[in-house]
């Protein structure tokens, strides 16, 4: 028999958690709220905390292509850009993450456990240690500088993670149901529509979430490679906002809770199954 | 119409060979049962004949028609899983209407279809629910209902009721019997449940190691067991066995003992395995006196333990016999109740 928890390790537990929450969420908090302020008021002492006159005033300057400042930073340019490779490489990542992890699952074949384990293994060396070597593939495919070769690298880096989430998750559906499909006369592609698929889905969502929050908040490798401002992507816009626009507290509030929506907004519907799909996976495989 | 026909069925997992050329007909409607200890290759045969296992030689045919290279779909066989494989995210009617609707069966038909067969099954009521959210037998149920909404040529099941308890599936065993007889489709089953195969069988197919070791009717195989293997593994309790020699016509035991009168056909001082299934003692006519080593009554009957030339022989009475641990009962065999095995091959020997 468990003891019931006591609530007063709960109570302090709470106030821990929160207290930690405000103190990262604080300043993210406050740049939002700083949106919606207008220059002169970020400018006065004493500082306000709540907006005296909440004004959109720093959103719309965002989206007016007629202003000085969009001729260097076009946000719907490099919203569409973000949304563009996020969205292919995460449906690129799915298809080929789930075909691989259906054969992962259900093939034996020589070295499968060891080659699963190193997807994951292959997380461990990204980043900075890929940036020089990663330019120079990319330059030599003159896939610099562009949408195309910018997902397809993300859908590269994506692959090995998408593939293990997905794996783990297939080897838990029992291999009966699709023999049973089978004899109900199934082909081994209906087998994978009718039963696998829809039985994958949290890790499916899992998958596609994780990989579209790292698409899209992705900075290093777009920074190096993506020169011309047509093919930004909002990670390097927001970097050199900062830079452009640093006394303009409230334009830099509002493009930086711009870049934050869509992840906030996966979050906020996928959580249930990012939970789930990665508890799955976590357990076995 | 649905014959079976298996020729020569080799199975091979590597270098290792399970299944070591099975022949076995199945007529039209019969319902057969695959019976083994584990390990025997019954669910190996059973998914080669399903098309889940490709086979390494031999024929298989339905209706006379050879199968072997043919795709699980296109068998015309249905097979109720061990653990059901019912599709989780599936309500019971989409269960059972998942096969029809593949085929691209119209709608209102696949409706009826799925309703009768609901209806033969007590399920109507379940057919919104979700796998689940049924009970063991229920699941069962629906996993039977997939396969009889096909209407297939054959029937085959894996140890259907092994995840059930005892009393369902005494139940269950009787329902599936019912359904046989009512539909009328071939059915192959396999069980390691001696009992189960006993039941329900018209014809029972005894395996080992990946051979067939005797095909017959049940009572045949109680009556008349080929070898020592059968004989020890159809009945409960099990047959006796014990080391006799023939002489003079009878069967005697180390101790000089007779134990009744040897089968015919046994060569004078012949060494044969003796076997005498524990019902067919008779108790207080005879010339063998054994000591009762343990008595445990069960109601219906008694069973004894007694020691016959070292051995413990269990032997079991109707009769209120009412002898305790130390008596002596007086023995005999009933005439034509003793089965001699050749002790080398195990093969029946002489007539009985
Ligand atoms: N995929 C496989 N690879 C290698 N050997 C296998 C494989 N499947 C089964 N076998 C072997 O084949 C033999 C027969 O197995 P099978 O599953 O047919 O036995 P069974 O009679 O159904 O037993 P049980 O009553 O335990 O279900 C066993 O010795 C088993 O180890
Ligand atoms: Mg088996």
């Amino acid at each position: 028999m468990n003891p019931q928890p006591r609530p007063l390790y709960w109570i302090g537990l709470s106030i821990f958690g929160l207290v930690i929450a405000t103190y990262v969420l604080f300043p993210i908090f406050w740049l939002f709220l700083a949106s919606f302020k207008t220059t002169g008021e970020l400018a006065s002492l004493p500082l306000t905390f709540w907006p005296v006159a909440p004004t959109i005033e720093a959103y719309t300057a965002l989206f007016d292509t007629t202003s000085q400042s969009s001729q260097i930073l076009n946000w719907p340019r490099l919203i569409s850009n973000s949304f563009l490779v996020s969205v292919s490489s995460t449906l690129i990542v799915l298809v080929f993450g789930t075909l691989a992890g259906y054969a992962f699952s259900r093939i034996q074949f020589p070295g499968r456990d060891l080659i699963l384990g190193g997807l994951l293994i292959s997380r461990m060396f990204q980043g900075a240690a890929l940036l020089l070597p990663t330019y120079r593939l990319m330059n030599n495919l003159g896939l610099q500088d562009s949408l195309l070769g910018l997902t397809l690298l993300y859908s590269a880096f994506g692959l090995p993670f998408a593939t293990w989430i997905i794996a783990s998750s297939l080897r838990e559906i029992p291999f009966e149901l699709e023999e049973s499909a089978m004899m109900d006369g199934a082909s081994r592609l209906q087998c994978m529509v009718k039963i696998v698929l829809p039985l994958a889905t949290p890790a499916l969502i899992t998958a596609a979430m994780w990989h579209f929050v790292g698409a899209w908040s992705e900075f290093a490798f777009a920074s190096i490679l993506m020169e011309s401002s047509d093919s930004k992507t909002v990670t390097i816009g927001l970097a050199s906002f900062v830079e452009l626009f640093t006394i303009e507290f409230n334009r830099v509030g509002a493009a930086a809770s711009l870049v934050a929506m869509p992840i906030m907004l996966v979050f906020f519907f996928g959580q249930r199954y990012f939970t789930r799909g990665l508890l799955a996976g976590a357990v076995k495989g | 119409m649905g014959s079976v026909t298996l020729r020569n069925i080799r199975k091979s997992y590597g270098p290792v060979e399970v299944l070591h050329g099975i022949d076995l007909d199945v007529a039209d409607g019969e319902f057969v049962v695959l019976v083994g200890p584990s390990g025997c290759g019954k669910s190996t045969l059973l998914r080669s004949l399903a098309g889940l296992e490709t086979i390494s030689a031999g024929d298989i045919s339905i209706d006379d028609k050879v199968i072997n290279g043919l795709e699980p779909k296109n068998r015309d066989i249905a097979m109720v899983f061990q653990n059901y494989a019912l599709y989780p995210h599936m309500k019971v009617r989409e269960n059972m209407a998942f096969s029809l609707k593949l085929n691209k069966v119209p709608k209102d038909e696949i409706e009826s279809k799925v309703a009768k067969a609901a209806e033969i099954l007590s399920l109507t009521a379940m057919l919104d629910r979700y796998p689940k959210q049924l009970s063991g037998g229920q699941r069962q149920r629906v996993a039977m209902g997939r396969a009889i909404v096909r209407d297939p040529k054959v029937f085959l099941f894996d140890e259907p009721l092994s995840n059930l308890d005892a009393k369902l599936r005494v139940q269950m065993r009787s329902e599936i019997k019912e359904l046989h007889q009512r539909l009328g489709t071939t059915i192959v089953y396999v069980t390691h449940d001696q009992i189960e195969a006993m039941t329900m069988a018209d014809k029972i197919v005894v395996m080992k190691d990946g051979h067939v070791e005797q095909i017959g009717a049940p009572l045949d195989l109680y009556d008349t067991p080929a070898n020592l293997f059968v004989a020890g593994f159809i009945g409960s309790p099990s047959m006796n066995f014990m080391s006799c020699t023939a002489q003079g016509g009878k069967a005697v035991l180390s101790n000089g003992q007779v134990l009744g009168a040897a089968p015919a056909g046994l060569g004078e001082g012949q060494a044969f395995t003796a076997g005498v299934r524990p019902e067919h003692f008779v108790i207080g006519s005879g010339a063998l006196d054994a000591p009762v080593t343990l008595v445990e009554p069960t109601g219906a009957e008694i069973q004894f333990t007694v020691d016959i030339a070292g051995d413990h022989v269990l032997i079991t009475t109707r009769d209120r016999v009412t002898a305790r641990l130390g008596d002596t009962l007086n023995l005999s065999v009933e005439p034509g109740k003793l089965h001699a095995f050749d002790p080398e091959t195990g093969a029946r020997l002489g007539g009985v």
